[in-house]
Formats: C-alpha cells, structure tokens, sequence
C-alpha cells in the first residue's frame, strides 16, 4: 500500500536538498503536503473556489498515478527534487501565484519522480521476514 | 471577413513595450524549440520565488542535470526565465503574456510562413459590431484565415474569451467562409480541461494547445480539447 498520508507541514517550508534517497511512498507524502498547502492558499480566492478544488483533486490523483508502488527507494537526485519542490511551494504566499502553482506542481513532480527514476525496491533485512 | 490593426490605447502602448523588449524575443526562440521538460521548468521560474540557479537545478534534475538532453538550451532557458522572475509582480505578469504571444508567433510561423501572422489584430464580418478585444495572433492567408488568443494560464480562459471565439468562427461561417480559432495555452492540458469543463460558453469548435503540445501550431494539426 502506498503511504500517501500528508508528510510532517514543517518538513516543506524547512526542506532543503536531501542527500540519500527517500522511500518513494514518503517523497509522496511530502508533495501531498505541500500540495496541501497550495490547496488552502488557492482556496483564499472566493471567486475560484470551484476551480481550485477541482484543480485539487486531479493534481492529488496525478501525484498518487505518479507513484505506483511506495514502497520503491527513489534515487537521491529524485529525493531532492521533491524535497526542493516542496520548498518552493512553501515559499508562495499570494492565493493567486498558489493558483498557478496548484496547476504547475504535479507536473513538476511528476516528471522528477517518473523521470528521475527509482534505484531499486526497498528489501527487506537479509534473515527479516 | 477582413483583418484590421486594432486601434492603440494607452494601456496597449505600455504593453507594446514589453512585447518588444528583447528577453521576449529571446525567451520565444529559447521555448520554440525546447522539449516539454524545459517548457514546464520556465513555466514553474517564471511563477516561482526562488531566482537563484542552483534551487532550479534541484527541482529539476532531467531537465538541468549534467545528463540532460540539450543542456545548454536547458540553462539559457533557465537563465531568461530567471530574468523574468526577478520583476516585478506586475511586470513579471506581462513579460509572461507577452511571452506566451510571442512563442506563439514563432511556432505558428513556421507553419504558415512569418509574413502571414499578424499580431493584435480584430475581425470583421459585414453587419457585424466589432469586439472590444483584438485577437493576440492572427493568420491571414487567403483560405487559411486563424484567429489565437494566448494564455499563460488555465484561469484566463473564460467565458468571454470562448464566446468572442466561437462568434467570430461562426460569423465567418455564415459569409461561407472558414476561419480556425482556438486558444494557446501556456499550462498543462489537464488544468485547460478543468478549467474549460466548468465553462458554458461553447468551445466544440475551438482548439486548445497546451504546454503538451505546443509543436502542433508548427505542423500537426491542433484538436479541440
């Protein structure tokens, strides 16, 4: 099962680059967060509301689409990304900017996590069940 | 059906001088021939918060990683993205819109020829009242008439902008003649189809280009969304 609960809010405005690779499920989380984030800011605009929950909702799904299986180790390059991704997206603080990025962002991860590949599925301890 | 330059106000003239300043010149050449990763790369620096290169490269390692493809196109794109960034809100606002114009511009001329596309252009039909708003780009061959609006975003498309599209489709129509609208859309498809399924205005036949496939105005017939 993937673990796309929301990531710890403080890890996206503190994320920096992570140098060691990530659980894919995690990296997951973090970008649902940050998502997350966007997703109230944008809301902030009355006049888009419909709009931004929309947007919401198939930015959610084409995040989970792009991590088929969490239980993969994402390459370190990947890791960063999403942490540095998620940074970014909590650095935004007008509702409209939020908007745009609430479009922008899942392709953003997207493209780091299916393009910046997966090293290997993540074994278990050699004599763990 | 006839072309006509649309007459300049004062907000027009401002805005002319950003359409001519020559970051957008160069941040349409750099895009005309980018691949989908860099065209989403400029899209995020130009609406970031961050202007420094190296928070970029992280972002995006398959677009600015030393094992990219085209990594020089990937970097002077990077480089004038951060350019616009680095403006003013408003300012940044119009470089992003004058942007989106000009690329298209490009795109759309090496498909028709240069000396076909006009900028700023309105439409007129015989016993029709005028639109407010010109059209961003014209076509304007003989029997191969086009009539773009561009957007940076999803969220400009609108009501407003559907209707005076589909009229002028129509009304083109109705003096038996064939006019191809549609809206360019600097954005990914997914945001243009949300944003156009909450819209009653009619849009079957208006084409929607988005980030995803920007390189059908340069060849490949566009498909309505």
């Amino acid at each position: 099962m993937i673990d796309d609960q929301p990531g710890d809010p403080e890890s996206v405005h503190s994320a920096a680059a992570v140098p060691s690779p990530a659980r894919a499920g995690d990296l997951l989380a973090t970008a649902l967060a940050a998502f997350g984030l966007l997703a109230e800011l944008g809301e902030m605009v009355e006049d888009e509301w419909t709009y931004v929950t929309k947007l919401v909702e198939v930015g959610r799904a084409r995040l989970r689409a792009a991590v088929p299986d969490g239980s993969r180790l994402a390459s370190p390059e990947t890791t960063a990304a999403i942490h540095a991704l998620a940074a970014e997206a909590g650095r935004i603080t007008d509702p409209h900017r939020a908007i745009d990025w609430l479009s922008t962002f899942p392709a953003v991860a997207e493209l780091a996590l299916v393009g910046g590949g997966v090293i290997a599925p993540v074994r278990p301890p050699a004599g763990g069940a | 059906m006839r072309f006509q330059d649309a007459a300049r106000d004062a907000r027009a003239i401002v805005y002319a001088g950003v359409q001519a300043d020559p970051l957008v010149a160069r941040l349409a050449a750099l895009a005309a021939d980018a691949t989908y990763g860099q065209r989403l790369m400029a899209r995020a620096v130009m609406n970031g918060e961050s202007t420094d290169r190296a928070t970029w490269g992280v972002i995006f390692p398959t677009v600015l990683g030393p094992a990219a493809p085209d990594l020089e196109r990937a970097e002077a794109l990077l480089a004038a993205s951060l350019e616009v960034a680095e403006r003013g809100e408003q300012v940044r606002s119009q470089f992003r819109g004058a942007f989106v114009e000009a690329l298209s511009q490009v795109l759309v001329a090496r498909r028709t020829g240069a000396a076909a596309v006009r900028r700023e252009r309105r439409v007129l039909f015989d016993g029709v009242a005028s639109e407010i708003h010109p059209y961003d780009l014209t076509v304007e061959t003989a029997g191969r008439e086009e009539a773009w609006d561009c957007k940076w975003g999803a969220r400009g498309i609108n009501a407003d902008v559907l209707n005076q599209l589909d009229d002028a489709r129509r009304h083109a129509a109705g003096e038996e003649r064939s006019l191809r609208v549609g809206l360019i859309v600097f954005d990914v498809r997914i945001s243009c189809a949300v944003r156009l399924s909450q819209q009653t205005a009619p849009r079957q036949g208006t084409a929607v280009v988005t980030l995803e496939t920007l390189d059908a105005l340069a060849g490949r017939k566009a498909t309505p969304t």
